[in-house]
């Protein structure tokens, strides 16, 4: 019997193994095939454009691609973007934590409409609302900074905000009931109870803010005047002009660096999404 | 014990934490929002001052404007393909790399990869270099003896799938959301369905499913939303025309083009407010069905 | 927990170094102070920072500061710029927009800095700077000379053992040359781009008209049979496989310099602008040989197809606080032998002869070629239209494309439906500025 079961065991666990393996490759394609082709040298970049192994791998794209423009090398663009995308990512994290205790958990009046123009905040496309939103950031002289990209994420987003709320409403509200027994306030407890029950969503909403900050180009674009300013997105974008020759090995090279940081990111902070989470000692 | 509506502590409270958002909403979105919604009803090209021109913009994207319809339709079949496949995949992956097995560290970030390229601009080149004419998949079409001529991306009939394929590829962030739900489940209620006899499809319908509804719900919305307001990967892919035949000439997109590359500022914004209206009529309905299949666990 | 609270601490304390993070606070004191904004590839962006970091050195006085982007985040970013009533002093242009922001009133009349000769046009002829001309005003000055031209691969035509076109070719003589190509090589005779606005506004151009009129207020033709005998002609090299079909020019060809089905070998003869020439001989690789010749023409005697366009403009905003130093530049990139040495005529062929002639013998084997090509259009062309008229990206993008071009190319309507189309479209949105 037991050598049955070890045996079918084994046999589900190559299956499982096999299958994820497979669609993985899929998954992983775009990768590779973006790394490999950072590695051709010019002529087989559109030669051999299908295949992802370079015959003669070179690194010459990831040096000319790294001096960026002028005197101004990603080293600066790197730097920059990892301002933003650090404080936007802490500071949208936790302001939205924060606000989404209140939506999920307290009742006050108007509570359904904050919520609706909360959601609508997501449904008019950035894009239409540029011109207005630059004629009011430069009448506050944030133009030419970062406040305009950084600023806003101290007051929460929708997206995060509305993933943390249904998490929360995801919690037995048993749990604040007892703490509110114990003598706890609302903030404490958010803090002490709804936050480290929430840190699977928050760690799933700093990954994404992270990477969406990282990525970011429409506001770079338009509030950050200096190339000394300039996100890596921004820069990245800089390199190719339809009309005229464009460095396709540098935007491939510089490209693939860009995606490491928030690899690492994802890998760094993926791991606390591994344990179930046991309500059991909470509610004893 | 049923806590009592609209409390005045409560109420102090419910504002005290929604406040940084409420100033954030009223100083930094509302002005821009409004604008917008004032916007729809003028005639404004960004370079000189705007002009009221009353319902004349609705009326010209209803009745005299054959893209509008065009872009509409391409963004309804996106959205209502795209969402449901790109939420079952999405759930499926999230099921399949929920455990502790060895290597689900690796497997997750090979799983997220396609997400992180995300909007790139090598995302064009590559995705000519898999749909065209002599790309990856004709190859592999060929190597299976089919018809492998197709130039997917130029050709009317599946441009828009390309496309479709591409944002359920990237499937990435409702995953992750979905993992995260999965984790937040407590195990005891596992345990006691396991010592009650239930196998694992059981669990799954009894358990899990019913916790994971209050991430589904977000999911949906969300994954509606950006579905309705699409807009990047046809910019990258398409280099913003919409090609062909108007095919992939998704809703936003055009929006974004009216507005700013033939300078009509009003008419784009006029159709922002038509999309505001339709999203949030659709959000709208799916709130209302929810408590028909949404299992909170406060509640 | 604590960690989260003193985050959170942490976090309000970070906040006003990093609002105030990046801000600017290099406004140098008691310096002019200047800006330019251009969209280019990074070729183009090391160079006219090079050639920014001279000027500062040669006038110490001067405080520049500078932008750049993509040409699609370009005009997003200095609509967005010009709406906040933001524009840098100095702008590039371009010739399809120009007539649009002067109308608006955005650019600055140029006029009183010709006159006091702060921008010097002593070596440049009138027709080069013609094309900075709005309703008889100079808005803008011309960075280089430009012209269309059909590239022919020497190799390619050696090969098939066929001579190189004359330069007052015909459309005829060009499909029969384009199908013997096809014909014995195996390749496409010619490449893709064939039914872009300019074939429409050229074929006109050939018969002394153009796409637009004078005014702007109408198309500039009446017989619309001339563009469907041209459009039916290419349908059916498509058809025949002579010239790739519109889904591969979206799919494959149309990304790119790079891409290009000469460069890939894969097409005899292509479509670019003159100034496109040391990109492409440079993405093709060493050894290739290539020749720019005029674009085919109606008749054989008949006007040329071609025009000298401005490949680009330097303007000045309407609002620039300080206009003389902004003028200055743009005479210091027209006249400056060592800048010009610095930017090697990337832009287009430079409008001074004194520049051309200093910088000739520096010049790579397919940037002379492209001089020798302005040399020889600038001895046979047709008079440089009107700049595109106020709502000429509207017929751009919402009729050429979308009603024209694609409907056209599937086959939904005939070419002669097409034309139609697209006339009476035009007539429509160009009524606008009556």
């Amino acid at each position: 019997m037991v050598e049955v079961n070890r045996s079918k065991r084994t046999r589900n666990t190559i299956l499982y193994h096999t299958l994820v393996i497979i669609i993985g490759i899929f998954m992983i394609y775009p990768i590779l095939w973006l790394g490999g082709s950072s590695l051709k040298p010019d002529g087989e970049i559109w030669t051999r454009m299908s295949s992802i192994f370079p015959l003669k791998p070179t690194l010459e794209h990831y040096l000319d691609g790294w001096k960026g423009f002028g005197n101004i090398s990603f080293s600066i663009f790197y730097k920059n973007t990892a301002i933003i995308s650090v404080v936007t990512t802490l500071a949208l994290v936790f302001s939205s934590a924060f606000i989404a205790y209140g939506f999920a958990r307290l009742h006050f009046p108007l509570k359904k409409f904050w919520f609706a123009c909360m959601l609508a905040t997501l449904m008019l496309p950035l894009q239409i609302q540029l011109i207005p939103q630059y004629i009011m950031f430069s009448k506050l002289h944030w133009i030419n900074s970062f406040k305009p990209i950084i600023v806003p994420s101290f007051f929460g987003r929708a997206f995060y905000i509305f993933m943390i709320v249904q998490f929360i409403r995801g919690v037995p509200r048993s749990l604040d009931e007892a703490a509110e027994i114990d003598g706890c306030n609302r903030f404490k407890t958010f803090f002490s109870i709804i936050m480290p029950l929430c840190t699977p969503a928050m760690i799933t909403a700093a990954i994404f803010a992270f990477y969406w900050s990282w990525g970011e180009f429409l506001m770079p674009l338009i509030y950050l005047n200096k190339p000394k300013l300039y996100t890596i997105s921004l820069a990245l974008r800089s390199f190719s002009d339809p009309s005229g020759q464009t460095d396709w090995g540098a935007i491939y090279a510089m490209s693939f660096l860009s995606l490491l940081p928030v690899f690492a990111i994802f890998i760094a902070l993926q791991k606390y999404l591994i344990e179930g989470i046991s309500t059991e000692g909470l509610k004893g | 014990m049923k806590i009592k509506k609209h409390s005045t502590r409560e109420s102090i409270d419910g504002y005290l934490f929604i406040l940084p958002w409420l100033i954030g909403f009223l100083g930094l979105n509302l002005i821009p929002m409004v604008a917008t919604l004032i916007l729809g009803f003028t005639e404004y090209d960004m370079l000189s001052k705007p002009e009221f021109v009353g319902l004349s913009n609705f009326i010209r994207m209803f009745t005299d404007d054959v893209r509008y319809w065009k872009s509409v339709k391409a963004t309804l079949y996106f959205a209502f393909v795209s969402v449901p496949v790109r939420l079952v995949f999405a759930l499926f992956v999230a099921m399949m790399l929920h455990n502790n097995r060895r290597g689900t560290y690796f497997y997750r970030a090979l799983y997220y990869a396609p997400s992180v390229v995300g909007s790139s601009v090598a995302v064009a080149v590559m995705w000519r270099e898999i749909f065209g004419p002599d790309g990856l998949l004709n190859s592999i079409l060929a190597n299976f003896g089919l018809p492998s001529d197709t130039a997917w991306l130029g050709d009317p009939r599946f441009a828009i799938w390309t496309l479709i394929l591409l944002v359920v590829w990237q499937f990435g962030s409702p995953m992750l959301i979905f993992l995260a739900g999965l984790k937040q489940i407590p195990i005891d209620l596992y345990e006691s369905s396991s010592i009650d006899g239930a196998g694992p499809v059981r669990q799954f319908f009894r358990i899990t499913l019913p916790m994971l509804t209050p991430i589904f719900l977000f999911n949906l919305i969300m994954q509606m939303i950006t579905g309705f307001t699409a807009f990047t990967q046809a910019f990258i892919v398409t280099n913003g025309q919409g090609t062909p035949l108007d095919t992939t000439n998704f809703y936003a997109l055009y929006l974004y083009t009216r507005a700013f590359e033939s300078f009509q500022m009003g008419y784009g914004s006029a159709m922002a407010i038509v999309l505001l209206i339709a999203v949030a009529l659709f959000t709208g309905l799916i709130f209302k069905s929810s408590p028909m299949w949404v299992h909170y666990e406060s509640e | 927990m604590k960690k989260a609270v003193l985050l959170l601490i942490a976090l309000t304390v970070l906040f006003p170094l990093v609002a105030n993070g990046g801000a600017d606070k290099s406004a140098a004191k008691g310096k002019e102070e200047m800006s330019v904004i251009w969209w280019g590839s990074q070729n183009r962006h090391d160079r006219t920072i090079k050639a920014i970091e001279l000027y500062m050195e040669k006038n110490p006085n001067v405080e520049a500061t500078y932008e750049f982007a993509g040409w699609t985040d370009y005009w997003t970013k200095t609509t967005t710029m010009a709406a906040g009533g933001m524009l840098p002093d100095v702008m590039q242009q371009d010739y399809a927009r120009l007539a649009e922001w002067v109308d608006k009133g955005l650019m600055l009349d140029l006029e009183p800095y010709v006159a006091d000769k702060t921008i010097d046009f002593t070596n440049v002829v009138e027709s080069a700077i013609a094309g900075g001309r709005i309703d008889g005003d100079l808005y803008a000055v011309n960075l280089g000379m430009n012209s269309e031209c059909f590239v022919l691969d020497v190799d390619a035509f050696e090969k098939a053992g066929i001579p190189l076109p004359p330069q007052n070719w015909t459309w005829e003589d060009f499909e029969s040359i384009a199908r013997e190509l096809h014909a014995k090589l195996g390749i496409y005779g010619m490449g893709d781009g064939l039914l872009g606005d300019q074939n429409w506004k050229t074929i006109y151009l050939s018969n002394g008209e153009f796409a637009y009129n004078k005014a702007g207020t109408d198309v500039g033709y009446t017989d619309q049979s001339l563009f469907v005998k041209y459009c039916e002609m290419v349908i059916k090299m498509q058809k025949d496989g002579v010239v790739p079909s519109r889904d591969e020019e979206l799919a494959k060809y149309g990304i790119s310099i790079e891409t290009k089905g000469m460069v890939q070998k894969e097409a005899a003869m292509e479509y670019f602008w003159s100034n496109q020439l040391t990109a492409l001989a440079s993405a093709a690789g060493e050894g290739r040989r290539f020749y720019m010749t005029h674009k085919p023409r109606l008749t054989k005697n008949g006007p040329a197809a071609n025009y000298l366009k401005p490949s680009m403009f330097f303007s000045i905003s309407a609002k620039s606080e300080n206009p003389k130093r902004a003028a200055d530049f743009i005479n210091y990139f027209t006249n400056d032998l060592d800048v010009n040495k610095i930017l090697e005529a990337e832009r287009g062929v430079p409008i001074s002869s004194a520049i051309r002639d200093g910088i000739k013998d520096q010049m790579g084997p397919a940037q002379l070629e492209s001089f020798n090509y302005i040399d020889r259009v600038a001895k046979d062309n047709s008079p440089l239209p009107n700049p595109d008229p106020v709502g000429h990206s509207d017929i751009m993008n919402n009729v050429f494309t979308p009603q024209f071009l694609d409907p056209m190319c599937y086959g939904v309507i005939t070419p002669k439906e097409a034309v139609a189309t697209l006339t009476a479209e035009a007539k429509k949105i160009l009524a606008k500025n009556k």
